[in-house]
């Protein structure tokens, strides 16, 4: 597609993904990643001393279908559920081979709890790695979310 | 020391719930268990293996640091200041060549010893450097998990772990580790009520074992007089995978049979093995009603890539703050701390019948090791029970 196009498609889709996010919406949310799509969410203490560990791993299609069955069929009413909402600021879209984009972004989630109060539930950066097709629709190859917020202040029931 | 104002139940079976949070039961603790005379693992030596590698942590409320020095031991210092009480390191985990304290610029070596003071000419004339050395807690390893202790009085640490030795080796191995990383989770509970878990719920509260209809084979539950509780469990193959669009989540790859190995020892740390994740849980109690648990986990130094891969894989997804068949232990913790806001006792159900003492084996479905861990804490805290 025309290079000019390309952050408007980018900025479509990551608004897609927190919005599907915040309205807990998984099909929509799996719907953001293509086939060969995967996603990360890992601390940044873990990522600057290049311990591999992270806090979901879904590095395959498989995976991400499965982290929507944990929410909606394992744990569901067990937990004591939480509200998001996903900020998110584009720093850089770089060009990376054929339709293929790098981006980063910033983001900041707040949570709401059932008790009525609300606060930032994670701060960071995501470093993706975006396909924009011929027809201008942009999907996640890798979505990685790295959590500045090293110790979570509540377990991370939902993808950030 | 005075008799603290609670009312603790005649009967074994029974806690009274403001155990979970009385505040001045909550300094006891702080006191008589965190700098008692209890083994607390502060760290794998994986998580050090170089000189000059440190690692920062709590015991209790108190910073500590772990620094494996130039001369290849690893000691164990309070992270403060001999001189004024400063926080030394800062950093979860570094690397550096000495310790250099921001304030005044005194300097300590890796080993702890105080090399340079600036401005000592004038100091009192009594002022001896060696009596400014880095304040060193007793540590012992084991394992390749390193244990402290503030107090002389605690016993041997094998003498320690007593009954569930052996199971060290079933989760560590030969010892020879390699760190993959941490995931870190702050709880809204009671240090306690994060360590009150139990094999009766496993089943029942965590569905997933239901929908893959994932059954545990033959294992005891042990516990013992300091008030450790181990579990030793086969695991059977998951029949149902099917619900799993990628099944090497609960797949055993080392070449043994799956098993769910788990030494939970008192007060807080948790060594455990299930299926090919090695994962050692420490907890540091901020307050009544705040506790933050770091979850390190670890791979073999033998692993080939492939096997490496798939524990990081089961690692990052299974059995963490946000793990397939673990989140849910985090919502009841959250929860107990709520509900038990409410006047009376709980009552331990399943396995309790008449008294037993520790060592003992007990139901590896049943919470009758509850009580004996109870009344280990209520021993060292010097409560007396109601009489009946």
């Amino acid at each position: 597609m025309n290079g000019s196009n390309v952050p408007a498609a980018v900025d479509a889709l990551q608004s897609r993904y927190i919005s599907s996010l915040d309205r807990r919406d998984f099909d929509a949310w799996l719907g953001c990643f293509d086939e060969q799509g995967s996603y990360i969410c890992i601390s940044r203490e873990n990522e600057e001393q290049s311990l591999p560990l992270a806090i979901m791993m879904d590095d395959s299609r498989e995976r991400l279908k499965d982290r929507v069955s944990y929410i909606t069929q394992v744990w569901a009413g067990t937990f004591e559920d939480y509200w998001t909402r996903h900020f998110v600021q584009r720093l850089e879209c770089t060009p990376n081979g054929a339709d293929s984009y790098l981006v980063v972004s910033n983001f900041t989630v707040f949570y709401t709890s059932a008790r009525g109060g609300s606060e930032i539930l994670v701060a960071g950066c995501y470093a993706d790695q975006v396909i924009v097709g011929a027809d201008g629709t942009a999907k996640f190859r890798a979505k990685k979310a790295v959590l500045d917020t090293t110790t979570t202040p509540r377990y991370l029931v939902y993808p950030v | 020391m005075s008799n603290l104002a609670i009312r603790w139940p005649a009967n074994q079976a029974e806690l009274p719930k403001a155990a979970f949070h009385r505040e001045d039961l909550f300094q006891r603790e702080i006191e008589r268990i965190f700098l008692g005379p209890e083994w607390h693992p502060v760290a794998h030596r994986a998580e050090l293996p170089k000189p000059g590698d440190f690692k920062t942590f709590r015991l209790g409320t108190a910073p500590i640091i772990a620094i494996h020095g130039e001369d290849g031991k690893i000691r164990v210092f309070f992270n403060s200041c001999t001189h004024r009480g400063t926080q030394l390191q800062t950093q979860a985990r570094g690397h550096a060549k000495e310790v250099e304290c921001p304030y005044h610029r005194w300097l300590f070596n890796t080993c702890g010893d105080l090399l340079a003071a600036p401005g000592s000419e004038s100091f009192p004339e009594s002022f001896r450097k060696q009596d400014y050395n880095l304040r060193e807690l007793r540590s012992s390893d084991y394992y390749g998990v390193i244990f402290v202790t503030a107090s002389p009085a605690a016993p041997a640490l094998e003498d320690y772990l007593g009954e569930l030795k052996p199971l060290f080796a079933k989760v560590l191995g030969d010892s020879r580790l390699t760190l993959l990383g941490y995931q870190k989770v702050m709880f809204s509970s009671n240090w306690k009520e994060y360590n009150d878990n139990e094999g009766y719920h496993a089943p029942l509260l965590h569905r997933a074992f239901r929908l893959l209809k994932w059954q545990a084979g033959k294992g005891t539950q042990r516990a013992t007089e300091y008030g450790h509780v181990g579990l030793d469990a086969e695991l059977q193959s998951v029949p149902n995978s099917d619900f799993l669009n990628d099944p090497s989540l609960v797949q055993c790859r080392d070449g043994t049979a799956p098993k769910s190995v788990i030494i939970a020892l008192f007060p807080l740390a948790t060594v455990l093995k299930h299926i090919d994740v090695i994962n050692i849980r420490l907890v540091i109690p901020h307050s009544v009603d705040e506790t933050e648990v770091h979850y390190a986990y670890f791979a073999h130094q033998d692993d080939d890539s492939a096997m490496l891969r798939h524990r990081l894989r089961q690692s990052s997804n299974l059995l963490g703050p946000s793990g397939f068949v673990s989140l849910e232990d985090g919502a009841v913790f959250n929860r107990i701390h709520q509900g038990s806001m409410t006047p009376g006792n709980v009552r331990y159900q399943k396995g309790i019948g008449a008294p037993i003492a520790p060592p003992c084996i007990v139901g590896q479905n049943d919470e009758s090791a509850n009580p004996l861990r109870w009344e280990y804490y209520r021993k060292v805290m010097e409560i007396e029970r109601e009489r009946l």
